[in-house]
């Protein structure tokens, strides 16, 4: 039996004349991962600020576990279980691997920080630069020292932002090979990504958002077959004849 | 702490460098200086080596005390003076009104300066940068207007506080006075720089504090009340600053708005933490100390404090031009030969007529 750990009903986020999430109605079933895609400007990041609480929804509410979350800031649902990373990577930069980890506010179930943040950073085969400065690493290194700090909080949900943006194939291979592993072991995924070969090994279920509003939900074949996604992506198709008379 | 070999001279090295290869032995360097301070009144100091000691300690401890907001957590107070006289005012009118003893009277201050603190820290620290410093400054600026204004602060005729160490609270042995001030302040300050040290390098409050500073949405959303940290931040410096300006008030045994809330102050601790180089822990000791002294030795040789304000000038144009990171970052290696070159060279640009 499926259980349900994420639930948004009529979601709706407008900035002045814009409505960047549109009534958007979703519902996330625990150990799922959930590919969300869109052109740009559709409203997936909107989403994820609603979802994480560094957006106030105007209209709408969003239950987590069991709990409505509308209101709560940010750090409140980050404890309560729903974590997320951004699109552009932000390590803090002045600081150690190991100390971004230290920085988190692990649940207490957590009782030694420090061991937890060496099994994570063994477990996502980091642990050999754990005493750099994060300023130094790489690109692909400070991916995965986000999903490392990530991991602290021992979420119950991760929302990811274009985890495989900007990361060579092999380390993108391996990014995802994690998140494979903790979905395995029952960590539910949300993710935002604009690669369509990634989006068709991963996703559980793909939501499709054009222009704020949801306008499709399936798997990622059924999605991508369907004329409204293919319409928000490539544009309508006209029939020449018609439009020249 | 992390290892930086070769950043040190050779001579220096061989002194603080262990055996056993594992980085410097910084310990060793600091007990010496840790017995050097204990020792120096018996060791022939007279009045004013003891008076200028007094000095330098007071301002490292306020450099490090503004460090902590302001290096740390990022956030530029341009008000933090207005606590160094809220501490000293706090500390005069309990021994002048209450008659209390001096230990009392400053834990009364720092009690004042944390909740000072706090009540102006949850409107102001909603803001940022340039906001946050106006905000903050216009504070200190009502304070001091205030303070000549009021009949408790002895308007502007300031207060006058008992000069003998039988104020202190604790009978003591019958030793000069500046030795028992050169003690008071020694403790405050290296309270001041060890709490620092503690919290701010080696205790996931400064890991947080960091990660508020470089990037808040990122600490938000790793769990991290950004809001209450840098009010505790905000509160902890705030209180030191207080508790310091009510050492200075025991020392100085007067109290005037017009020195104790002047905006020089806080001018001061801004520089030397800048100069030293913000958001370490060296970086204030080492610009407290220095600038410190060039105050006192241009005021030997130049007679005024108008020379003084030019070099200081001077030397944050160079600090801010050449070695944003400070004495510490050019100590440490972060900021380099080539990195003052292309500092230079791009300044040279500038003036360049196309």
């Amino acid at each position: 039996m499926t259980e349900t750990v994420l639930e948004t009903t009529n979601l709706t986020k407008r900035f002045g004349a814009l409505t960047a999430n549109d009534d958007i109605s979703l519902s996330v079933d625990r150990g799922e991962i959930r590919g969300i895609i869109g052109p740009n400007g559709s409203g997936k990041t909107t989403l994820f600020n609603n979802l994480t609480g560094f957006y106030t929804p105007d209209e709408g509410s969003i239950v987590f576990d069991g709990t409505d979350i509308t209101e709560w800031e940010p750090h409140r649902i980050a404890r309560a279980g729903m974590a997320r990373t951004f699109q552009i990577v932000s390590p803090f930069r002045n600081m150690t691997v190991t100390q971004n980890l230290l920085a988190v506010e692990a649940p207490d179930s957590i009782e030694d920080k420090h061991a937890r943040a060496r099994e994570i950073l063994e477990f996502l085969e980091i642990d050999h630069i754990a005493d750099n400065e994060a300023r130094g690493m790489s690109g692909g290194q400070q991916k995965l020292l986000e999903l490392a700090r990530v991991l602290m909080l021992d979420p119950d949900c991760i929302l990811l932002d274009e985890p495989s943006a900007g990361v060579n194939p092999a380390l993108e291979k391996r990014i995802l090979d994690h998140i494979q592993e903790l979905n395995d072991d029952g960590t539910t995924f949300i993710m935002v990504e604009h690669d369509m070969d990634v989006m068709r090994t991963i996703a559980d279920t793909v939501t499709v958002l054009d222009q704020g509003q949801l306008i499709a939900e399936g798997s990622f074949d059924e999605v991508t077959g369907n004329d409204r996604v293919r319409e928000a992506y490539l544009g309508r198709e006209v029939d020449l004849e018609e439009v020249l008379g | 702490m992390s290892k930086r070999e070769g950043s040190l001279p050779p001579r220096l090295e061989s002194i603080v460098y262990t055996a056993d290869g594992d980085g410097y032995d910084w310990r060793l360097a600091w007990g010496i200086v840790a017995v050097l301070l204990v020792a120096i009144p018996w060791l022939g100091a007279g009045t004013f080596e003891l008076r200028i000691l007094i000095g330098v300690l007071m301002w490292i401890g306020l450099a490090q005390s503004w460090n902590m907001i302001g290096g740390y957590a990022g956030y530029l107070d341009f008000g933090h003076g207005a606590y160094f006289g809220i501490g000293a005012f706090v500390t005069g009118i309990a021994m002048v009104s209450l008659s209390l003893p001096f230990l009392p009277a400053l834990v009364l201050a720092g009690i004042f300066g944390a909740v000072f603190a706090y009540a102006i820290g949850v409107p102001t620290l909603r803001l940022k940068g340039a906001y946050f410093a106006i905000a903050t400054w216009a504070f200190a600026e009502a304070m001091r207007q205030l303070a000549l204004l009021l009949d408790i602060t002895g308007g502007t005729s300031g207060l006058t506080l008992p000069s003998t160490m039988a104020a202190f609270g604790i009978p003591l042995p019958d030793l000069p006075r500046v030795i028992y001030l050169y003690y008071i302040m020694l403790v405050l300050s290296v309270g001041v720089v060890v709490l620092t040290y503690v919290l701010f390098e080696h205790h996931e409050f400064g890991y947080k504090v960091k990660a508020v500073r470089d990037n808040e949405d990122a600490a938000e959303s790793l769990g991290i009340d950004a809001t209450r940290i840098k009010r505790q931040v905000y509160v902890l410096s705030c209180t030191t600053a207080a508790v310091l300006g009510g050492a200075y008030a025991f020392y100085i045994t007067f109290v005037h708005p017009q020195e104790v809330l002047d905006s020089m102050i806080t001018a001061q601790m801004v520089i030397m933490a800048l100069v030293g180089g913000l958001g370490t822990i060296l970086g204030p000791i080492i610009g407290g100390a220095l600038i410190f002294l060039l105050d006192r030795l241009s005021a030997l040789y130049f007679g005024s404090d108008t020379m003084y304000i030019s070099l200081m000038g001077l030397l944050i144009m160079l600090v801010v031009l050449f070695a944003p990171d400070g004495i510490v970052g050019l100590l440490t290696g972060e900021t380099d030969a080539s990195d003052i070159r292309s500092n230079l060279n791009s300044l040279l640009e500038k003036f360049k007529f196309q």
